[in-house]
């Protein structure tokens, strides 16, 4: 049990979608392609929908977590573990979520150096986009969620741009199907999950709804968008690109923007890139958001102060994760616990409350 | 400091101090008056004491003298008995003087009994009439607007809402001011907590002086940093009465002859009146081109700032060789040309507003585009970008809230310099801190970007769109009102069937 929330703090349950929706769509729809079609080929597109029947099946068990503790996931670990280990498990999402700003400002960061303007100062943009952070953390969990509205509803008109690339994509490059191994297909599910990654911030926010169980189902149609958007993408980029140009394209999606053409408008990357900066923002909030909060929640702090502290290590960084290599690496670390915690913690947090739950009652 | 208050609260008080040192006090203004009159019946000596200035010669000789001296009164109970006037107001109580001399009131005093006051209005009116609307002007629909009398205005308000449910509760605001505030709604239909809210925002007002209802907003919006204006001012009874029934409160100030309205959304500062009084398609299609024209008038400078300063290749080629051509000879990066027009026009715009008519609003756009023509012959600023500002200038007046068309002058600047700074991606983040920003305000507690977000469907009947009356059965969601049915839907819904 904790202090449940005031109801002028709360979002509708409609609301809780767009969160989870935005934080799934980050800096990776960008270069997904290539790192997906590494194992399974052309046929990744299955993992694709793959892995997304397998967020599903998480978030239902996310749902039971917090019914069950009637709470968040930082109760439901002080619940199971007892105060002490419970709460240093919840310092460690701390990490997380600060590593979870730094891959997806300091991706947005990369991109814009290497397309846009390569003198950009990470420093100046950082700060500048972190500032932007605070100030819709400061408007509360509600400004939150309006940012995450936006951040997906405005950009959306993008979704059109990819059309062009359906005139010039080739479909029976997709052929033949299932062409793979099913370990093929799992390993590339496995580095799809990188990119799905973002939607257990549902166990940190669900106290914010105001009504759960009326969320599911918009939760659920939110994921099963998102996973019908990524496997859609991925189509259009297999059929678009050859798979020996693909292999070399780390930033897939943009390259289909070259394409586009419109009457007034040459290079649509341009407008893309600079749509995607407002598209990372509901994640970089989200993540200076649940970060501070958790803060609050195991340090006493006050947000207000937490959320500087955070933005601050996140902006050291960047700093520090400038170049394309250490940028890897630090993704594909992130990824990696990004992909315990909600694959394989969540399920196991599960069983550890409905154990303790029956102990509890003996 | 703190001394220098409490002094200053000790002068404003009134307790403890006789009628001869209040009439020490008053008496050294010129327009003073205290006369002394002989009751011809029972020759009683009387005393009138007045303010000049504030009272109506007429009322005191024709309607209060004759009377009072020709007729047997002895005493100030008589008076008010006695006298065919309304008006008429007995005390003991030696504080109310000041305040009722400096109010237009008559003091009667009978010499015998010196401590027995008999206060008698008679106010004078001075005032202009009504007239019609200036700012929201309208070429059909009403034409009356309001006055700086607050009896007029509250008079206009409830010849169109004649129900015992409109409430208007008063308020005294400002120490040396004493404004009158009033404050209207419908009982039983505006929500309660909305109610509370300004009738405690008014009570806590501690400001000496108010001259107009627009101090009254910035004091008592929710955010006072914001250069968006939270609550709704208008000049038009018309569109007071039409908010107030949507369950909205209004706010009426003595001497201003802007009313406001609250709480308010957005999309309401892109709404006229005049979209009420056009077929629902009509104005649906002109609301959405207020909104283009807004994006348009922010956007379209720092857009070409962004875009000819870096992201030339964004351009067709086709496109592109008449904008190299248009700024062949201009010696100035865009952000400089820019920023001479931008300038220009505003100094231009300010001007206009300083001259006595709306003549000089003409005179300042012609100015600037005869200003502009001849920079563009001089080749310090491109013909293009002239065209852009000139066209975004015009865009901005399609706003029909003057207070918000301000709000919008300002916000292409930090816009400029964000597209200087980092082209279309600085544009970009300039609008994730403006929308931000607008999603952190709120208007008397409600959220100031509904319907868009919260996203609320049902509000969106009369917020982008105008739908038609007979879909606007529900009040707003936003306003939580007491009452949500205006009409019955059915009865409005029905149709007849084919030849029936």
């Amino acid at each position: 049990m904790q202090e449940p929330v005031h109801e002028r703090l709360q979002i509708s349950p409609f609301m809780a979608a767009f969160i989870v929706m935005a934080m799934q769509f980050g800096i990776g729809v960008l270069g997904f392609q290539r790192i997906v079609a590494k194992e399974a080929g052309y046929d990744a597109w299955i993992s694709i929908i793959g892995i997304g029947l397998l967020v599903h099946f998480i978030v239902w068990i996310m749902y039971r977590i917090c019914e069950a503790v009637d709470g968040d996931i930082l109760t439901a670990n002080v619940y199971v573990f007892g105060k002490a280990i419970g709460n240093t498990i919840n310092s460690f999402f701390i990490i997380y979520f600060i590593s979870a700003c730094v891959a997806v400002l300091g991706g947005l960061v990369e991109v814009i150096r290497t397309w846009m303007f390569p003198n950009l100062s990470p420093l100046l943009f950082g700060s500048m986009y972190l500032i932007l952070g605070i100030y819709i953390v400061y408007g509360g969990f509600r400004t939150v969620t309006g940012i995450s509205f936006f951040g997906l509803v405005i950009p959306s008109y993008l979704l059109f741009s990819f059309a062009y690339a359906i005139r010039y994509g080739d479909f029976t490059n997709l052929l033949p199907i299932l062409d793979h191994s099913p370990l093929e297909l799992l390993k590339s599910a496995y580095s799809m999950s990188f990119t799905v990654l973002g939607f257990g911030v549902l166990l940190f926010f669900h106290p914010f709804i105001k009504n759960p169980e009326k969320s599911k189902k918009w939760v659920h149609g939110g994921i099963f968008l998102i996973t019908l958007i990524y496997a859609i993408l991925a189509i259009i980029s297999f059929a678009y690109f050859p798979p020996a140009l693909l292999n070399k394209s780390i930033w897939a999606t943009l390259e289909m923007w070259k394409i586009v053409r419109l009457p007034i408008i040459e290079r649509f990357e341009y407008l893309g890139i600079a749509n995607w900066s407002l598209i990372i923002l509901p994640n970089v909030a989200i993540c200076l958001w649940t970060a501070s909060r958790v803060i609050k929640h195991v340090f006493h702090l006050r947000q207000r102060k937490g959320v500087w502290f955070v933005a601050a290590i996140c902006l050291l960084l960047i700093l520090i994760v400038d170049s394309r290599e250490r940028m890897d690496m630090f993704t594909s670390f992130h990824g990696k616990i990004g992909f315990g915690l909600a694959f394989v913690y969540t399920p196991l947090l599960y069983l550890a409350i409905i154990i303790a739950k029956k102990v509890k009652k003996k | 400091m703190n001394n220098f208050f409490k002094k200053k609260k000790r002068w404003l008080q009134k307790s403890e101090r006789s009628v001869e040192k209040q009439e020490q006090e008053i008496k050294k203004s010129l327009d003073y008056s205290k006369t002394h009159f002989i009751n011809q019946k029972n020759n009683k000596t009387f005393t009138l004491t007045f303010i000049q200035t504030l009272v109506d010669d007429k009322i005191v000789n024709n309607n209060m003298l004759p009377p009072l001296i020709e007729e047997e009164i002895a005493s100030v109970k008589e008076v008010e008995k006695r006298l065919p006037m309304s008006d008429i107001f007995v005390s003991k109580d030696k504080n109310e003087i000041e305040n009722k001399l400096f109010h237009g009131y008559v003091m009667v005093t009978f010499d015998d009994s010196p401590e027995e006051f008999a206060f008698i209005g008679a106010a004078k009116n001075i005032g202009r009439s009504v007239t019609s609307p200036e700012i929201e002007f309208s070429v059909v629909g009403p034409k009356e607007a309001f006055i700086e009398s607050l009896d007029q205005n509250i008079n206009m308000i409830r010849k169109r809402l004649p129900i015992k449910e409109l409430i208007a509760e008063e308020f005294k605001i400002g120490e040396l001011t004493k404004t009158k505030v009033c404050l209207l709604y419908i009982d039983g239909v505006t929500n309660k907590q909305i109610i509370n809210t300004v009738q405690q925002r008014l009570s806590e007002i501690d400001k000496d002086e108010i001259s107009d209802s627009s101090y009254l907003t910035q004091i008592i919006s929710d955010n006072g940093n914001s250069p968006f204006p939270q609550l709704l001012d208008s000049e038009r009874p018309d569109r007071i009465v039409a908010s107030l029934a949507e369950g909205k409160i209004a706010i009426v100030v003595d001497g201003s002859p802007h009313v406001l309205i609250g709480p308010t959304q957005l999309t309401e500062f892109f709404n006229s009146f005049e979209d009420y009084l056009l077929n629902w398609i009509l104005a649906s299609f002109i609301r959405l081109i207020r909104l283009f024209a807004v994006t348009f008038s922010i956007m379209i400078t720092p857009i070409y700032v962004a875009v000819v300063t870096y992201h030339y290749e964004l351009i067709p080629k086709d496109l592109l060789s008449t904008l190299i051509i248009s700024r062949r000879v201009i010696p100035f990066p865009p952000i400089l040309e820019a920023l001479f027009l931008e300038v220009t026009i505003e100094l231009l715009r300010e001007a206009g507003a300083r001259l006595p008519t709306k003549v000089g609003q003409t005179i300042g756009i012609v100015g600037g585009i005869v200003l502009g023509t001849a920079s563009v012959e001089a080749g310090l600023t491109s013909n293009v970008l002239l065209i852009f500002i000139a066209l975004s200038a015009l865009a901005s007046f399609t706003t029909p809230v003057y207070q918000m068309s301000n709000t919008i002058r300002i916000l292409r600047f930090p816009f400029l310099f964000m597209a200087e700074l980092w082209g279309l991606l600085g544009i970009t983040i300039a609008f994730g801190f403006l929308l931000t920003h607008l999603l952190r305000l709120t208007s008397l507690g409600q959220p100031f970007m509904e319907p868009i977000f919260p996203f609320r469907v049902k509000d969106y009947k009369d917020a982008l769109f105008r739908f038609p009356f007979n879909m606007q059965a529900k009040r707003p969601i936003f306003l939580r009102t007491e009452k949500p049915q205006r009409f019955s839907e059915e009865k409005a819904k029905k149709k007849k069937d084919i030849d029936e």
